[in-house]
């Protein structure tokens, strides 16, 4: 027999049998994320708004959070939580440290991509709005925040779906999603390169369909103006 | 907290940080070449050519890294091309920033309005004098922050290396815990030097930024 790359043999029924494993990966995957998103849009509006505060010390803290979080490695931050807080007697499970992690880091980046969103809504806006007799919050609530989320929309989609590649990283700390699943599949058959094609396969598709979706949503928001 | 700890292991650490930048910067040459290259290659006149250019890159531009890495670092040996883990890495990393350089760069043409294709057409220059001359040019401008950005992202992805075995910052970290058991202080550590190189670009693609969004 010679060896090389002729001599390799596919085992594609490796793939058929871990299939059910893999969906079960790839749905958990779409959970986290889902999940993570809520949070970190929650999270990242409020801190926004913290940032239109002037004087005190909110600015400054929320600008720190910001520039901390985007400028180290996520690895290192999912660490941090997982082995690193244990240390001070903070233990979390693997399910809670993961996400926490995935929700401080994309809340650092919504929370720039919102202030950035606020930025963008012309001034007049809100002087037209206080005009016609709305409170500050009113104005905030019904004028310049719908706005600001509808130019901010296309930033946090392209985060949504970083966040979804992103995820990959808490199989790491042991959470059971698509990529958690495809090593411990291919580390028992050994059937790696399948198995692993099999799981980024998953991973286009599950990428493909969301961005197709973003923007259609985003083409319906362009309308409805 | 143990701050004796930390000072003992800073010098093993910036042996890591060494090793981080100097990953980094051979990735980013490599990556940048190889995607300033395909992204311009996706505006050639043959349809067929950039919409397939088009498709691999949103195909491999939807596979998160570390699934790169493991691809090529434990699936590929099985087809017979087993490669160690430093060229793996290295490998994996080059294609990811090949892929999101492209996509920048797709961005920046994109830009261009298109009477300047017009303009130079009927000048009568062919394509390639048509890119080299007047569209990159005007585009490259416009890629500054973006690619700034993607490079803060990959210095910081370049921890995943770590995870194949590739001696770099965050697994010198990894050693480092195993003997002190500090994870806390020695992660945190990491963390701001990490901050320390990735920081400085950050700013400088938000000043870029400014500068294109004033009025030239």
């Amino acid at each position: 027999m010679t060896a090389g790359p002729t001599a390799y043999s596919f085992a594609w029924s490796a793939v058929w049998r871990g299939l059910p494993y893999l969906l079960q990966g790839a749905a958990f995957t779409v959970f986290v994320s889902a999940l993570a998103m809520v949070v970190a849009v929650a999270l990242g509006l409020v801190l926004a708004a913290l940032t239109e505060v002037r004087g005190g010390l909110a600015r400054p803290l929320v600008r720190a959070y910001v520039e901390v979080f985007r400028n180290t490695p996520l690895l290192i931050q999912i660490f941090i939580v997982y082995f690193g807080l244990p240390q001070l007697g903070w233990r979390l499970s693997p399910f809670l440290s993961g996400l926490s992690a995935l929700v401080l880091y994309a809340a650092a980046y919504n929370a720039e991509i919102f202030r950035a969103g606020l930025e963008a809504v012309p001034r007049g806006q809100h002087e037209a709005a206080r005009s016609i007799g709305l409170s500050e919050l009113g104005a905030l609530r019904f004028v310049i925040v719908p706005q600001a989320i509808r130019i901010a929309f296309p930033a946090l989609g392209n985060n949504l779906v970083s966040l979804v590649k992103n995820s990959s990283l808490v199989s790491t700390i042991g959470m059971v999603e698509l990529m958690f699943v495809a090593n411990d599949i291919a580390f028992n058959n050994f059937r790696t390169f399948e198995i692993y094609g099999a799981a980024a396969l998953l991973y286009v598709l599950l990428v493909l369909a969301l961005t197709r979706a973003l923007h259609l949503a985003e083409r319906r928001m362009a309308r409805a103006r | 907290m143990s701050a004796r700890v930390v000072l003992e292991s800073l010098p093993y650490l910036l042996r890591g940080t060494l090793v981080t930048v100097g990953l980094s910067l051979a990735v980013i040459a490599l990556g940048t070449a190889a995607g300033l290259t395909l992204g311009v290659l996706r505006f050639v006149p043959w349809r067929g050519v950039g919409r397939g250019i088009g498709w691999a890159v949103e195909v491999v531009r939807a596979v998160p890294l570390l699934l790169l890495m493991f691809f090529i670092f434990f699936g590929l040996p099985a087809i017979g091309v087993g490669l160690p883990t430093l060229p793996a890495a290295v490998l994996a990393m080059s294609l990811w920033m090949m892929v999101n350089t492209a996509e920048v760069v797709r961005g920046g043409i994109q830009s261009i309005p298109t009477g300047q294709v017009e303009a130079a057409r009927s000048l009568g220059l062919g394509w390639v004098p048509m890119m080299r001359h007047v569209i990159v040019p005007q585009a490259v401008r416009r890629m500054i922050p973006p690619f700034v950005g993607l490079c803060t992202i990959l210095i910081k992805d370049t921890s995943l290396a770590a995870i194949i075995g590739v001696f770099e910052l965050t697994r010198a970290a990894q050693e480092t815990i195993e003997r002190t058991l500090r994870s806390f202080e020695i992660y945190t550590v990491t963390a701001a030097i990490y901050f320390v190189i990735c920081f400085p670009l950050t700013r400088l693609a938000q000043r870029a930024e400014a500068r294109l969004a004033r009025p030239s």
